[in-house]
């Protein structure tokens, strides 16, 4: 027989996968109009649907806290539904902050786009790996996801460095720049996604 | 998110009171104990170690021996008719079914409460409180009432009763009556307290009271409860023990047993799936 709570639990977690989709497709919307010259008007709506579901998330979390008094792997889930729902929406968050990059800094068309598209291959994948952990409980899957981060990092450090060659064009450095530091703090939050679910599914918490 | 600091947080100790109260080690060793009931096996090779000032909650479904193990730690157990029990209790170290113990001290050393308060009802408020103290013998008058205030006073229940002490106990309300009862425990002294179920009969507003004064008492007693609320365990015990069909499944910090515990068959039922 199903528990009240149950109805609750399923909710949540219907709400997340819903939150995964969006902000996968947010993110990948936003490297697209940086690749390809585009506005990546869709990826606004997103973002705001993600903010939404965050707040609801909070207060469903909340109410199947006061209602039930969950413990255990219930429990577990719910307190991690707060980072995993907060990594969401910041994946939608940051999509969104690349779009404006995009509106402030213009025509990018002719800059060389390597080092973010790269980064953000790596990022993309990250994510990926972050919804599909969450999404079957992996662990493997997920203590997989941060031996991607490192690579992030780097290439974020090495285009820092970078901007300070004069001889680049300020444009297309900072842009770079902006954006890369974005995809970084994406890899970040899919980094500790990915703890959630192991802490779901094994209640040791991150070392953090 | 289950931090373990609730005793701080509670704000009835200061930090350092709350460190001096860490347990100093087991009052009570309960080691290869089974119980029976005629030929029928109640509880089955139980090991367990009762921290010292500490509350330990037993947990666990109906008939799964919780109740029968805490009435074989003050040997309360055989006094029921084809009643038996294998196995060592040991309290400091001494085996309460050892010939060197008498099941009357070992009582008078670790208290019971039980679900239903239980007041005398032909006796007054402080009567009933004192109740224990005169069967051991204690005659004198002023030495009684000052036990009676000391108790009453150490279950908040001295302010509500102090005019109205030749009042019978069973005239109280039902929570009065149940810190009534905690009151006539403690007034023998004992070193360890059982308490079976106190809260089950009591409102909201009492079942509190009852839980802000077994925190109160571990700083000088061992409490053990029983409960059927997973709730109040995880609100009152540092220590959870959760038992099935007479075994004990698990047994550890209160924290860990409902954030994480290691077997299966504790999470399921402390989750509700159980069944």
């Amino acid at each position: 027989m199903p528990r009240l709570m149950d109805m609750g639990l399923d909710k949540l977690n219907g709400m997340l996968l819903e939150m995964a989709n969006l902000s996968e497709n947010a993110v990948a919307a936003s490297i697209e109009a940086y690749g390809k010259g585009g506005k990546g008007t869709e990826v606004r709506e997103w973002s705001r649907r993600l903010q939404t579901l965050h707040h609801q998330v909070s207060d469903l979390s909340m109410e199947l806290i006061a209602r039930f008094q969950p413990v255990a792997s219930d429990l577990r889930f719910i307190k991690a539904c707060f980072e995993i729902s907060y990594g969401f929406y910041r994946f939608g968050r940051y999509a969104l902050d690349i779009v404006e990059v995009l509106d402030i800094f213009g025509d990018l068309s002719k800059c060389d786009h390597k080092a973010v598209v790269e980064t953000a291959r790596n990022t993309q994948e990250m994510i990926r790996m972050s919804v599909d952990a969450f999404a079957r409980r992996d662990v493997a899957l997920a203590r997989r996801i941060p031996k991607l981060d490192d690579a992030v990092d780097d290439s974020y450090r090495q285009n820092l460095r970078s901007v300070l060659d004069q001889k680049k064009d300020t444009r297309c450095t900072l842009s770079a720049s902006l954006i890369l530091r974005y995809l970084e703090r994406i890899s970040d939050h899919a980094t500790y996604i990915g703890e959630s679910v192991d802490y779901i599914v094994t209640g040791v918490e991150p070392s953090h | 998110m289950l931090s373990g600091q609730l005793e701080i947080a509670h704000g009835i100790y200061t930090r350092d009171e709350a460190l001096r109260n860490v347990s100093a080690g087991p009052k009570v060793e309960v080691r290869q104990l089974s119980a029976f009931y005629g030929k029928k096996q109640a509880l089955y090779d139980i090991d367990l170690a009762i921290e010292s000032n500490q509350v330990t909650a037993m947990i666990g479904p109906s008939g799964c021996g919780k109740s029968t193990l805490i009435r074989c730690l003050n040997r309360m157990h055989e006094l029921v008719t084809d009643a038996s029990v294998r196995g060592q209790v040991l309290l400091d170290g001494s085996n309460i079914y050892g010939e060197s113990l008498d099941p009357v001290d070992v009582r008078r050393r670790i208290g019971m409460v039980f679900q239903k308060p239980n007041p005398f009802p032909n006796m007054s408020i402080t009567d009933n409180v004192v109740a224990g103290l005169k069967l051991n013998g204690v005659r004198d008058r002023g030495r009684l009432e000052e036990a009676a205030r000391r108790s009453l006073q150490r279950v908040y229940l001295w302010d509500e009763v102090k005019d109205e002490l030749k009042r019978s106990g069973a005239s109280l309300s039902g929570g009065q009556q149940q810190r009534l009862c905690i009151a006539r425990a403690l007034a023998i002294e004992p070193e360890v307290i059982l308490m079976d179920e106190p809260c089950s009969a009591l409102d909201p507003t009492a079942t509190a009271k009852i839980e802000e004064l077994i925190t109160e008492l571990k700083a000088q007693y061992t409490v053990v409860i029983v409960t059927h609320n997973m709730q109040q365990a995880s609100r009152v015990a540092d220590y959870t023990a959760f038992m099935y069909l007479g075994k004990l499944i698990e047994y550890d910090q209160t924290t860990t047993i409902f954030e994480r515990p290691k077997e299966q068959l504790t999470e399921r039922y402390i989750t509700g799936k159980f069944g």
